[in-house]
């Protein structure tokens, strides 16, 4: 088999029901399926209930309720097998289970992504694992839209940057494998940041690993799988570590919104039903609202662009331009429901319009739903506190002095802001300007633990320990970082250099990926930019001549693809850039993959006729050549989670590049969706 | 290895008064703790005092039983203070924390707007 044409997330989709589905298959029978909570949503995400009750599973349980009950001979866990909290669990309630019942009963464990040793371990312990059936099942992608892959792991950060586990580096590695066994070698990996490295080392491994396993086996089949792809031009990697500033700020698209306010998890939303509406009162009329009864209940909404085409509209646009759009939707909704009419005369016409009005009545629901979360949303932004909020982050990243925020900040506190926000605040002043003032952390230290409790103490420390708060090397010189370039971000110059910030920018039809931010530009889009859109990047910061030409030196190699062969491949990558990504923290790496003599040769044996046969050369850089070429696809991965504002404005690049005539489609794929309240989050003692 | 039993300290110290002591103690040891000894013993000395602000909170006439002091940080406690008319406590707190002025102030104007007692709001 070839490599399939184009990445595609429905793909992926597929893959992961299939063999869902293949393994439930396998317990024979109806079962009670026990699921992870944390698995339920993603699980959702491409498979219907309805689906799993046609493949015998008659209901469906939390593991974290503990209620399974003995009505089913069969028992089905689906865990992640890493936590060993929920693996003693599972073993807790097989035994339980057992126990309490008279009927054999049959245990299968289903471990997400793939069985540990540790898992089977707890379970021996536990004495069941010999009455269990161990399987793994391997799923490592979630799509959460057309071009927003997730491991959905919700603890990536945490583990990855507070108790230093790189255990999610080892999946995101196993999932990118995948990935490259099914589409071919990412031709080139660029990355930044230490864990990046990390990865992108495990992810050479692995590849070497895989090689000499066929070497082993012989097996000429699945050769082709190492070649370079012909689909994928290359694999950008960045670490969260790099760039927290952009998630600590509060995020000003319409979707980063609702994950700010509500809170987004597997393209779900917890929306009080006050203000969405039950969905059977929507039906009945459009103008009652809802009863005061339902008031507190939280009702699940799918927000789903696939099938909503007005939220895919909106999602990416910037907040305030969201009252214009909606207003034309609705304006349009309106004059078509009025053509009804005025135009309905014949029969025709009638029935077309008939046949149109289910369209209409879901572009209306959705309509409603997005106007009134929109008007909740418009409560908390037009809040004093959040445009307080706002005015200290927007000087925080834009000046040079953060420290005249100080009593901005302190008010805040005074006025009980949200712990979270507040934390959001201190981390994105140290994170900006390389820590905070000795004398000023302690204050504000002390600060904190007066108005939010002593326990926060330890909050604090893991902040610390997460490098979100630091105290300022030096002490003095705010310019002059004093630690060794690499280890910390120095963030005025490379503001400078990247032109971060961005002013007049137009939020109602953006030129630059500042508007999700209004004004800010987030570091790691800029970074991905760095390497696809480079003239771009050097027009806007002014370079020198010399980086500028070589900026669009560099651009007319990539765009021309191949030929240049060896010379091509060093104008891609970081170049002209280094000086300006080396300012930011971490490692940046540039690796070439190429497939393997033997490999390519194959492969152009099997393309055949010489006529299209892709000018492969063994150094090459993975040739786009003259061949009709598919828009090539750039997977960038987000190590340590992404948050939507991200996701916005690299969709608003893959516009871009396809505006100006070298059209790339840029999948995001990540450890996880995050946002600046997780981030701090995941520090707050009591709130794990 | 110190820093987890620093750890383990601290977070009982989140439950119990008397850890507390032994958090300090185990913090002594070390001298780049000398920040989180010094809030260790601040929180000592709030959890003593809300210790007898709850006191006073049960044997007072017509005081609201549900009232608890303890395991408030030092504004909430302070806004609960001024909440309840007993603005005099909580500028012995003030003082007592060094809060800043400004703060205290915010606080002070917030917890009477939420006890709507206007007619100390006007006088202030």
């Amino acid at each position: 088999m070839a490599p399939l044409p184009v990445l595609s997330t429905a793909d992926t989709a597929a893959t992961a029901r299939r063999d869902l589905l293949q393994l439930l298959e396998g317990v024979r029978g109806k079962k009670n399926l026990v699921v992870e909570r944390a698995l339920a949503a993603p699980l959702g995400l491409f498979v219907k209930f309805s689906t799993l009750q046609e493949y015998g599973v008659d209901r469906v349980y939390f593991l974290e309720n503990d209620n399974v009950d003995t009505s089913q001979r069969n028992v089905v866990f689906l865990v992640r097998g890493e936590k060993v909290k929920a693996i003693h669990s599972v073993a807790d309630q097989i035994r339980r289970v057992r126990s309490s019942s008279q009927i054999d009963h049959e245990f299968s464990v289903f471990w997400v992504p793939r069985r540990t040793l540790v898992s089977d371990f707890i379970l021996e312990e536990a004495g069941v694992l010999g009455e269990a059936n161990v399987t793994e099942y391997p799923l490592y992608f979630m799509p959460l839209a057309d071009d927003v892959l997730s491991l959905e792991l919700d603890d990536a950060f945490s583990d990855l940057y507070l108790r230093k586990d790189p255990s999610c580096i080892y999946l995101a590695a196993k999932a990118l494998m995948d990935m490259q066994q099914r589409h071919g070698l990412f031709p080139r990996i660029i990355g930044k940041g230490d864990n990046a490295k990390r990865l992108a080392d495990l992810l050479i491994r692995m590849r070497s690993e895989v090689t000499a396993a066929q070497d082993l086996s012989n097996g000429g089949s699945s050769v082709l799988g190492l070649t370079p792809s012909q689909s994928i031009e290359n694999l950008i990697i960045i670490d969260r570590e790099v760039d927290f500033p952009t998630v600590l700020l509060t995020q000003l698209t319409y979707e980063g919104l609702i994950d700010e306010v509500f809170g987004i998890s597997s393209n779900q939303a917890e929306v009080s039903s006050s203000i969405v509406g039950n969905p059977s009162q929507q039906q009945q009329s459009a103008s009652s609202s809802t009863s005061p009864a339902s008031q507190s209940l939280k009702r699940k909404i799918q927000l789903d662009a696939s099938s909503d085409a007005l939220y895919s509209t909106l999602r990416d646009s910037n907040f305030a331009v969201m009252k214009p759009v909606l207003q034309k939707v609705a304006r349009r909704l309106q004059s078509s429901y009025e053509a009804r009419h005025a135009a309905s005369k014949t029969v025709a016409e009638l029935r077309d319009f008939v046949a149109k009005l289910p369209g209409y009545q879901a572009e209306q629901a959705s309509l409603k739903l997005h106007t009134n979360l929109a008007e909740e949303i418009i409560k908390y932004t037009g809040s004093d506190m959040f445009t307080r909020i706002l005015e200290v982050q927007q000087h925080v990243v834009a000046s040079a002095d953060p420290a005249t925020q100080h009593d901005n900040v302190d008010e805040l506190i005074a006025r009980a802001a949200p712990l979270h926000t507040l934390l959001r605040l201190v981390c994105l002043e140290s994170c900006v300007g390389a820590g905070l003032k000795p004398s000023y952390l302690d204050a504000i230290k002390r600060t904190i633990l007066h108005a939010y409790g002593p326990q926060h103490l330890l909050t604090l420390t893991a902040l610390e320990k997460m490098g979100l708060l630091t105290p300022r090397a030096g002490g003095l010189a705010s310019s002059i970082p004093a630690a060794k370039p690499g280890s910390v971000t120095n963030f005025p110059a490379a503001r400078k250099s990247l032109g971060l910030i961005v002013e007049d920018v137009n939020e109602a039809d953006p030129d630059d990926v500042a508007y999700v931010y209004s004004g800010y530009a987030p570091l790691s889009v800029r970074l991905v930019q760095c390497i696809l859109q480079k003239r771009y990047v050097a027009a806007l910061t002014k370079a020198p001549a010399g980086v500028s030409q070589a900026a669009a030196a560099a651009e007319a190699g990539v765009k021309g693809g191949v030929g240049v062969g060896g010379a091509g491949g060093g104008s891609v990558g970081w170049r002209p850039f280094e000086e300006a990504v080396r300012l930011v923290r971490g490692v940046g790496f540039d690796e070439v993959q190429t497939g393997e003599e033997r490999a390519v040769r194959a492969r152009q044996i099997l393309n055949g006729h010489g006529s299209s046969t892709t000018a492969l050369g063994g150094v090459g850089t993975g040739g786009s050549a003259a061949t009709s070429v598919p828009t090539k696809t750039v997977v960038v991965f987000f190590l340590g989670g992404v948050c939507r504002a991200e996701v916005a404005a690299l969709r608003f690049l893959a516009k871009k590049l396809a505006d100006e005539g070298r059209p790339r489609r840029i999948v995001v794929a990540t450890t996880g969706v995050v946002s600046g309240d997780r981030v701090v989050g995941a520090a707050v003692e009591g709130d794990r | 290895f110190k820093e987890a039993l620093e750890c383990r300290g601290e977070q009982a110290a989140v439950a119990r008064a008397d850890k507390l002591k032994l958090a300090v103690k185990l913090l002594h040891d070390s001298r780049e703790h000398a920040g989180h000894v010094k809030a260790i013993e601040e929180a000592q000395r709030l959890l003593r005092m809300q210790e007898g602000l709850d006191r006073d909170a049960a044997t007072a006439p017509g005081g609201a039983g549900g009232d608890v002091f303890t395991g408030l940080s030092v504004h909430e406690t302070m806004f609960r203070l001024v909440k309840m008319g007993n603005s005099k406590r909580a500028l012995k707190m003030q003082s007592e924390f060094k809060v800043p002025d400004r703060m205290f102030w915010w606080i002070r104007l917030r917890a009477l707007v939420a006890a709507r007692h206007w007619n100390e709001l006007e006088e202030l």
